[in-house]
């Protein structure tokens, strides 16, 4: 009895104190699952904890069920319109983009490592996917909000990638095994055979599990549950009916967020924290698993490995496969640096082990020096690219940020408490004077432990818990003023315009107050000139972009920038104008600029 | 383009009283119109019409409100600090309390667009607002606007 209370004491523990180490992340900028790992590590053989784990089929099927978790709830976050809006691209990049990531990883390690073309192949395969772990938690965390249709493409590319991967190191370790296969038509059978798989129990489980969702009346707590349970049927099922699991649980996702549920909210709060506790999971235990000292062996070939990874293959890959579908090159930039390496290519490289390969231990070792780089070098760094190639929006509104009072019967409002912050912009007017969004509602205010009294003609004070019904869309706006200070991030951005115009503001109104360059604005139709005159800005963006537009695009007038501030059903409702284009402000811009002008390139 | 380029110390208003967005577009007009000798009320068309494509109130308590006239001779700022701040219809929807008015000539094209640019540039600073905020001497306002040029002129 002794050893199992040994046992969760020791993993309740590591858990709180990971959990803990949440904050220290926070403060330190360090990638949270990096903190993860090094605990892990922390508690392990060499490190202070000093214990031994060594088993790999444990760690095997532990990391089986914490990716099924991570991957559905990635599906389940990810919006309607972003697959619609980054679809192509995001599945290019998870397919072409894996081959070609791994085929220049393969060659770097026939290259430096001595390894067969098969052997190499496998590294390649190994460390072919983006973690969606480290992507969506990196990009849902706080702090920062980029440009959707970057965070669309790396969260859905890291979401497909993974299947991909898995499959391909499923064949890549046939082919070591079985130099002498012959590869076309074992390749091809198994490929269709995961892909059919995944995508007939993917979307069977996500329209069976809707149906259950429906149609049974269960208590409350047991609807996420229900989740749960039938993704991790559906995965295993998937699996043993020789389809990707991985691919199908995704799906499964996708599936149950596309039609809105009752169990919607109750699901999604569980899946998050359930996703949550699957990434400490598994990061600890893959930190325990290893055994740094023996690292060292592969360090030289493991390095090499991991900074062509991260400075070539990736770049190249990112280039290849993103050029068709006009992509700035800022945002290509971007996506490239993103690509962070987190628990798959560890949890793939256990597979080696598992199936007694030759060597089995170098593609671990291999696999974790680089998911350590790719989290200390590209995870630490990721806030910095986004300020650096000039890709962040306003912030939009998280539900985590507001206490969600529960009613979700006020119709297109929801109700939600904040307490006023020190330096709060609302301190400095009556309740009844202050700029509420339209339709929203200052219900009561609560001071100290009780209802203030006809609060309407009196001045808000420090610590007012207000309680309001707004639209959920202005709930941000409700923050601003009464929140504290720092909230307001949208005025600081720099380079998102400093005035804001509706979208059917006619061209010429601004063409005329700022002297815009009219001359060269309009479409040719054939011989015809038309100038913009009777355009709309909305028009004008939408025209002269010519993709689908998201915030924080940008269109350059003279010296002047138009920016799109909102979209609304696909359409441009607001845009900025920024009086000094970004050339000023962009790091990687004026980092071009320079260059260029170095190399004689522009005079 | 600089602050001082803009405005004089006869420009700053220390203490503007005002209780709504139009009341402070007329107080404003009224001081412009007596600094240059415009028509009041043709500065307060001008902005009044600007405020109508879309807010001049930039957040963060802060308003630009700007148009063209044709009767201008060079470009015009006026700073007004408000006793109490007053709804602006801000892109964040905070009441404003500091006002730079600038108008310029039919013609300034790139002048314009410059000197707007200046002013945006010298009140998204934090630090340079939070001192305005904290006093109300009009030579110590024009000071913090003018001082702040050589360390912001980035």
């Amino acid at each position: 009895m002794d050893v199992v209370n040994q046992l969760i004491f020791l993993g309740g523990g590591l858990a709180v104190i990971s959990i803990l180490a949440t904050r220290l992340s926070a403060r330190l900028g360090a990638p949270l699952l990096l903190i993860f790992l090094v605990l892990g590590m922390l508690a392990g053989e060499d490190g202070i904890g000093g214990l031994h784990f060594s088993n790999f089929r444990l760690t095997f099927a532990v990391g089986s069920v914490a990716l099924a978790i991570i991957l559905f709830e990635g599906g389940l976050k990810m919006p309607r319109d972003v697959a619609r809006l980054v679809g192509p691209p995001a599945f290019t990049l998870a397919t072409l983009g894996v081959l070609i990531t791994a085929a220049i990883v393969a060659l770097a390690a026939v290259w430096f490592g001595g390894r067969t073309p098969q052997e190499g192949l496998l590294v390649g395969a190994v460390l072919a996917s983006t973690d969606a772990a480290a992507v969506f938690m990196l990009l849902h965390g706080k702090g920062q909000a980029i440009n959707r249709r970057v965070t669309g493409t790396l969260e859905m590319e890291s979401g497909i990638n993974d299947p991909v991967a898995v499959l391909l190191t499923l064949i890549c370790i046939e082919l070591v095994g079985h130099p002498d296969l012959s590869v076309g038509w074992f390749v091809l059978k198994e490929f269709l055979l995961e892909l059919v798989g995944g995508v007939v129990f993917g979307i069977g489980g996500g329209l069976a599990l809707r149906v259950m969702l429906e149609r049974l009346t269960l208590s409350l707590g047991l609807y996420p549950v229900l989740a749960a349970a039938s993704v991790l049927t559906v995965f295993a099922g998937a699996n043993l009916a020789g389809g990707s699991g991985f691919l199908a649980v995704y799906l499964m996702g996708v599936m149950l967020a596309s039609a809105p549920h009752r169990a919607q909210q109750v699901i999604g709060r569980f899946l998050d924290g359930l996703a949550w506790l699957a990434q400490i999971t598994m990061f600890l235990l893959l930190g325990l698993l290893v055994t740094p000292s023996a690292l060292v062996a592969d360090l030289g070939f493991a390095l090499a490995i991991a900074f062509g990874l991260i400075f070539i293959a990736r770049p190249v890959a990112v280039y290849l496969c993103l050029t068709p579908f006009r992509f700035d090159w800022r945002e290509k930039g971007y996506i490239a640096w993103v690509g962070l390496r987190g628990a798959v290519p560890i949890f793939l490289a256990s597979i080696p082990i598992l199936a007694g390969l030759p060597n089995a231990q170098s593609y671990f070792n291999v696999a974790f020096v680089t998911v350590l780089a790719s989290l200390l070098i590209q995870g630490w760094t990721a806030s910095r690219a986004g300020r650096f190639f000039g890709l962040e929006v306003p912030d939009q509104p998280h539900d985590e940020d507001y206490p969600d009072l529960g009613l979700g019967a006020a119709g297109t409002r929801e109700l939600c408490g904040i307490r006023i912050g020190a330096r709060a912009r609302a301190l400095t007017l009556d309740y009844n004077k202050l700029p509420l969004p339209e339709g929203s509602h200052l219900l009561s205010v609560i001071r100290g432990n009780h209802p203030l009294d006809h609060f309407t003609g009196k001045r808000p004070a420090i610590a007012d818990y207000v309680i309001a019904l707004a639209p959920a869309e202005d709930i941000i706006n409700l923050q601003r003023l009464f929140g504290e200070r720092q909230q307001d991030k949208v005025a600081e951005l720099v380079g998102f315009g400093e005035f804001v115009f509706a979208a059917d503001t006619p061209a010429r109104d601004l063409a005329l107050l700022y002297g815009l360059p009219v001359d060269s604005l309009g479409k040719r139709d054939g011989e015809v000139f038309q100038p913009i005159w009777d355009e709309t800005l909305g028009d004008l963006l939408h025209q002269r972009l010519g993709k689908t537009l998201v915030v924080g695009d940008r269109l350059e007038l003279g010296d002047v920038e138009l920016v799109v501030r909102e979209i609304k059903d696909g359409r441009v409702s607001s845009v900025g104008l920024e009086l000094e284009t970004r050339r000023k402000h962009v790091q990687a811009i004026r980092l071009v600029d320079w260059l260029l002008r170095q190399t004689g390139m522009r005079p | 383009m600089e602050i001082e380029d803009l405005i004089t110390p006869a420009h700053v208003v220390a203490r503007l009283k005002a209780t709504s967005k139009k009341q402070v577009l007329q107080e404003l007009a009224k001081r412009a119109a007596e600094l240059t000798g415009l028509h009041e009320r043709a500065v307060f068309d001008v902005l009044l019409e600007r405020e109508r494509l879309g807010t001049t109130g930039v957040g963060n308590g802060i308003a630009i409100p700007h148009g063209k006239l044709p009767e201008m001779k060079t470009l015009f700022g006026l700073f007004a600090r408000l006793e109490e701040s007053v709804d602006f219809d801000s892109i964040d929807e905070q009441p404003v309390d500091l006002i730079f008015l600038l108008l310029a000539p039919e013609g300034a094209g790139a002048d314009h667009l410059k000197a707007l640019a200046r002013v945006s540039r010298l009140l998204r600073d934090r630090g340079v607002c939070e001192k305005l905020r904290g006093t109300d001497q009009p030579e110590a306002l024009y000071a913090l606007l003018t001082d702040s040029t050589a360390s912001n002129a980035a």
